[in-house]
């Protein structure tokens, strides 16, 4: 009789304890997007302390058990974790995370903005989607890069986003001039220019005449292999070997040609470079 | 005789006050360990399309660590000023904005423990953006006022961009994912 006092006892006291238990409980949202209003449910009665804690939130209510407690979209508009907790006697937490929204940007970097044509992959773009608050979307998308110049298409492709990020890498055109690369994701779509410039100059030549002050030399218009006017303002290198030894001028092409006046009395012969490529030598009688 | 007695004394006072100044001193730094220092491993080899260089890598590793040890502080002591530097764009936003509703609800949070095992997992062509996953482990608090009302030792997953400034790697996104 003893024993069963003492097993109904135990009995009654476990009971009473998962009472206190389960007086207040919480519960989580399973999937929760960024931006949404949610609400969470709780079990109990009574007055407790409601607190969240996320990114870019941190915050403490009263509330009443049993009710929902509610969470406005504009306090879950951050990705991340978000820990809830529920406190009276005790203090009850549940975890949950907020996943981005769908795409409402796309961030988009380029590189260079000046590029010399008919170079392998010279031209770089990573693309990133986020979503209206900011959030990086790291659920598969795809993205469309496309390089275009003067609305020919050069290089379109569909690459699908990786960890939140895609990126491509392409060979420079053959022709100088602006060249738009766009990167789109649905309806939206990111802009950026990258000028294409002529590359080394290519077929170098000169032509040259004695003056009552020396040589006069200049090259003919300097163009890439492509065909394209190298721009103003690359280096031209004359040099003179005559009687008294040799002489170097720098000169910078303006307007497509670059030109020099050189002192050299005796017989010269005149050779051009411009950085690695060399050009035709010229030959001038001595000054008369 | 007195004075070998006089030379045992003295050489029995500077090792206690060696044992003293040890004691302390490991005591002092086994209490920071504990509570301030942040643990981050970082592995480069996946990351790609452009290989991570060394100096790279442990400007990353270097300026990562800076970021979480200020950023704990930040929240531990609700200041957001310590959040300058480390930080740049929508992540400098974001944890100002926690910071400032800490300061208006008197909740703090302490990262205790802190540590990092980070990969890179991009590095962009240009050397421009870096993506880093970062599986953190922590114990975390959160305190109203003096009162603790959560602490849990907790697993997060992070998604991190970085991206290089003047004269270091900050971090521009840092959010916190289910799974990678």
């Amino acid at each position: 009789m003893a024993r069963l006092l003492q097993f109904f006892s135990i009995l009654s006291l476990g009971a009473l304890f998962c009472g206190v238990c389960g007086a207040q409980d919480l519960h989580a949202p399973s999937n929760v997007t960024a931006g949404e209003d949610v609400a969470l449910p709780t079990s109990g009665s009574g007055k407790a302390t409601f607190y969240l804690a996320g990114p870019g939130i941190s915050q403490k209510n009263d509330v009443t058990l049993g009710e929902e407690i509610r969470l406005s979209g504009q306090d879950l508009r951050y990705a991340g974790d978000y820990t809830a907790i529920l406190c009276s006697d005790t203090c009850h937490t549940a975890t949950f995370y907020v996943t981005a929204a769908k795409p409402a940007s796309v961030i988009f970097l380029v590189h260079p903005s000046r590029v010399p044509v008919g170079q392998n992959d010279a031209v770089s773009g990573v693309a990133f989607p986020f979503d209206q608050y900011r959030n990086l979307i790291t659920v598969p998308e795809n993205v469309n890069f496309q390089l275009s110049a003067k609305d020919a298409s050069l290089w379109p492709r569909s690459i699908r986003t990786q960890n939140g990020v895609a990126w491509f890498r392409a060979n420079s055109g053959k022709s100088a001039g602006p060249v738009q690369a766009v990167a789109s994701l649905d309806d939206l779509s990111a802009k950026r220019a990258v000028q294409q410039v002529a590359s080394d100059p290519c077929n170098l030549r000169i032509t040259g005449q004695r003056t009552p002050n020396g040589i006069l030399v200049q090259t003919e218009p300097v163009h890439d292999c492509a065909g394209n006017v190298v721009p103003d303002g690359t280096i031209v290198t004359f040099t003179a070997t005559g009687p008294n030894g040799k002489g170097t001028v720098d000169a910078p092409v303006k307007q497509g040609i670059a030109r020099a006046k050189i002192e050299s009395p005796g017989t010269s012969v005149i050779s051009v470079a411009s950085g690695v490529v060399m050009g035709n030598e010229i030959r001038l009688g001595a000054q008369p | 005789m007195t004075r070998q007695v006089l030379k045992k004394g003295i050489k029995r006072g500077i090792h206690f006050l060696a044992a003293v100044c040890f004691l302390f001193i490991a005591t002092a730094f086994s209490s920071y360990a504990a509570d301030g220092t942040v643990q981050v491993q970082l592995d480069v080899k996946k990351a790609g399309p452009r290989a991570v260089e060394s100096l790279t890598e442990r400007g990353v590793l270097r300026d990562y660590q800076f970021a979480w040890t200020n950023m704990a502080r930040a929240f531990e002591f609700s200041s957001p000023d310590l959040l300058e530097g480390a930080f740049s764009g929508d992540a400098k936003q974001e944890l100002r904005q926690t910071v400032s509703s800490q300061q208006r609800s008197h909740i703090t949070r302490r990262y205790v423990d802190q540590s990092h095992q980070v990969e890179a997992v991009f590095y962009a062509p240009e050397g421009d953006v870096m993506e880093l996953h970062d599986t953190a482990q922590y114990q975390l608090q959160i305190l109203d006022g003096d009162k603790t009302v959560h602490d849990e030792h907790v697993v997060v997953h992070y998604i991190v961009l970085m991206t290089p400034a003047a004269d270091r790697w900050v971090i521009r996104e840092l959010q916190a994912v289910p799974q990678f």
